[in-house]
Formats: structure tokens, sequence, C-alpha cells
């Protein structure tokens, strides 16, 4: 079926081409056009994939719609409001991820993001803003009590049911949650992640993030990847920027 | 070496070219290089596009404001969101004429290679069909 309409496709673009319409074609027929929100690729449907012990497969390349968002305001202590307030009064210019530092968790960039899944072992792999991985590990295994404190903390993991919960700890106080909301976080952050994939090409995200340091209270929002069977991650170096911003 | 290759070749050739040998900038949030407040629109010739990451740069020939013909380096996102959102390696070529809607930069002089630096949103084209750029000015992640 696909590839009768791929054909289909081809030939109408030849036929087009001949014509003298080449770009406009090349653009026109992914269905791209100035303003369009949403991927070009449907979401694939479908039952949930499974482990061959029954658990489900979270493999695929995944794209975050709402990369952004944080479910709304985060309850942050005053001090913590005061450096976000003035981080967005600056236009957010000293943005770690800016500086090609990793983003952290829970944010999470535009770019896609792969999971890569084995029994004992879950990887996501981001090729961007920063070229960076989250390692899940289902081994049973506690948090690793001799590591330093990194950008994108230390994850556990264990099955509740169909749930994948992912418990991560150990964070520096150098990202921000997220672009929009510029919130600092201190090192006592605490982020414990529900992960289900309920078919095909969806996974749903229930995160929670705990912080003495710097929130008020927990603050549980949602998220949502959406399969993107079209898509693979590319190399992608941040700091490659083959361009001299120096002015004359 | 496959033709492939040779344009690959080609390409990080002519990168490697318009490279300085030091980059003292790597990368940047949006409003620490570009300025919201600054919409404005070029209409000229493509002279050079650059399909790299971490940015597609398009360089437009074009007249300024007092008439003097320049280059405006043009900032797309990136070729993955790029190819995401329909565009092809070759869909912009050397010599297309274009209309660009951009942000400029803060700083308006130019860079060290000449060129005015820009924040691309869309590129518009004689045929009256528009792409967008993926300006991250644009996307829908500043907000909470």
């Amino acid at each position: 079926m696909r590839m009768a309409f791929m054909r289909s496709l081809l030939a109408a673009e030849a036929v087009l081409m001949s014509l003298g319409f080449t770009q406009a074609t090349a653009f026109a027929q992914r269905g791209f056009l100035e303003g369009t929100p949403k991927p070009p690729t449907p979401i694939p449907t479908g039952p949930t994939p499974r482990m061959p012990d029954g658990k489900p497969n979270f493999s695929g390349v995944w794209n975050s719609p709402d990369f952004g968002s944080l479910g709304g305001p985060l309850p942050l202590q005053p001090w913590a409001q005061k450096l976000a307030d003035e981080r967005k009064k600056s236009g957010e210019i000293d943005d770690p991820e800016g500086k090609c530092l990793p983003g952290g968790v829970p944010r999470i960039s535009p770019y896609p993001m792969k999971m890569v899944q084995t029994p004992d072992l879950i990887v996501m792999l981001f090729e961007g803003n920063v070229h960076s991985y989250r390692q899940f590990f289902l081994d049973g295994r506690g948090h690793d009590k001799n590591l330093d404190p990194s950008f994108m903390g230390d994850s556990v993991a264990h099955w509740e049911g169909d749930t994948l919960v992912v418990d991560t700890v150990n964070f520096n106080d150098r990202t921000w949650l997220s672009s929009g909301s510029a919130a600092p976080h201190t090192d006592k952050l605490h982020v414990v992640e529900r992960y289900r994939r309920p078919d095909l090409g969806h996974i749903q995200v229930d995160i929670t993030l705990e912080d003495p340091g710097a929130l008020t209270k927990p603050h549980t929002f949602k998220r949502m990847h959406t399969l993107d069977t079209a898509w693979e991650i590319h190399e992608y170096v941040c700091n490659d920027l083959v361009l001299d911003l120096t002015r004359k | 070496m496959s033709t492939k290759t040779k344009i690959g070749s080609l390409i990080a050739g002519v990168v490697m070219l318009a490279a300085p040998a030091r980059p003292t900038f790597a990368h940047h949030a949006f409003a620490a290089e570009f300025d919201l407040n600054k919409p404005f629109t070029v209409t000229g010739m493509i002279s050079k596009v650059a399909w790299q990451n971490p940015h597609v740069y398009v360089y437009v020939d074009a007249k300024d404001e007092s008439g003097k013909m320049v280059t405006y380096a043009l900032e797309c996102n990136s070729v993955n969101t790029l190819v995401h959102k329909g565009w092809t390696r070759d869909a912009l070529k050397k010599g297309d004429q274009v209309t660009v809607s951009a942000y400029g930069a803060k700083d308006p002089r130019p860079l060290s290679d000449g060129s005015i630096h820009a924040n691309a949103r869309s590129i518009k084209f004689a045929d009256g069909h528009t792409v967008s750029a993926g300006s991250s000015a644009d996307e829908p992640a500043q907000k909470q």
C-alpha cells in the first residue's frame, strides 16, 4: 500500500518535473509548507510492540512534540523564581544548552531521540542539542554512590506491570529544567518518570520532579513521544558551528 | 570515489574554505545572537548553501537598505530538522532567486568574512512557494 502510494507520488513528481515544477514538488510532495506545525510522516498505528519476555518494547526513533512544556508553571521557591525571571529578562543568553552543554533532565530538545532496549538495559540516545545519552539499568542495581554529580544524572529502572519506572538522582545544578521556564534546580533534584507505550505510535510519560532546594512541592506533568519511522538520528556536533561570529 | 562522495568532498571543501581556523563562538541561544524585534525580508540570489550541522546556512547576495550589495549569512535549523520538514539537500541551489524572511542580529556589524548574520524564518521562491527555515524563535518551545 505504502509502496504503491510512493510509486504514484514519484510518477506524479516525474510529470510535474517535466513541466518545470522541480522545486515546488520537492517540498510539496512531502506536504510541507510554511507554518506546517506537524511532522510530515503519519504516526504509525498498531498494538504495543513487546519483548520476548512480554514487556513493552520502547525501541524506536521518537519525536517530542511538546518538548518545551513542563505542564504549567513550576512551584518555584522565591530565589529560584527570581533567578528564572532574571534569565528570561536577559533573553536566556546564559542558557547552558545554548553553549552546547547537555540539557539535563527533564529538559528535552526538538531533535529526534532514539531508544534501544535490551532485557537489562534501555538506552536513550539524543541527537541534539548536544549529543548525549541516558542509561536505564533494569538489572536490579541501586544508584551508584561513587558517581560524581552529572548533567543527565544516574538512572535505575524497574517494571510495574507494563509501566517502566525510572528513578534518577545525582544531578549537578548546571542545567535549566526547560528553556521556557529558565528554571534552576539544585543537586537535590530527584526525577521519577513512568513510561508507558499504550500503542505502537506513542509513549506516555508521567514525570514527577522533587527538589527541596528549588521547588516548594513536587511537580508532576505529562509528556508524549510519537514514533517516527521516517526519522533516524544524525551526527550533530553542537559546538562545530563553522562560522566565525566575531564582528569585523 | 562515488559521485555522492565527490559532491560531499566538494561541499566539505567549500565549507572548509569558508571556515575560520578557530571558531571563536561555538553555538548560541537565539537571543544571544538574534533580535526578535528586528524582523526583515531580503530579496536576492543564493550564492552558497552550506548543508551542515548544527545549522544549515544559506548565503544570499542582495542589496542592503542603502542599496549596497552585501551577502547575508542566513542561519537555518539543523540538517535533520529541515529534512524532517521536507527540505532536500539540493532543494536550494546557487543562483536561485529567493525572498527570505529573517530576524536580524543584535549586532548589525558584518561578520569577519564580511557577511551579515541573520536567522532565517522562511524562504520564498520565484514561483511563489515558501518553505520554513525552522527558526527556533518560531518553534513552540518557548512555553512552560
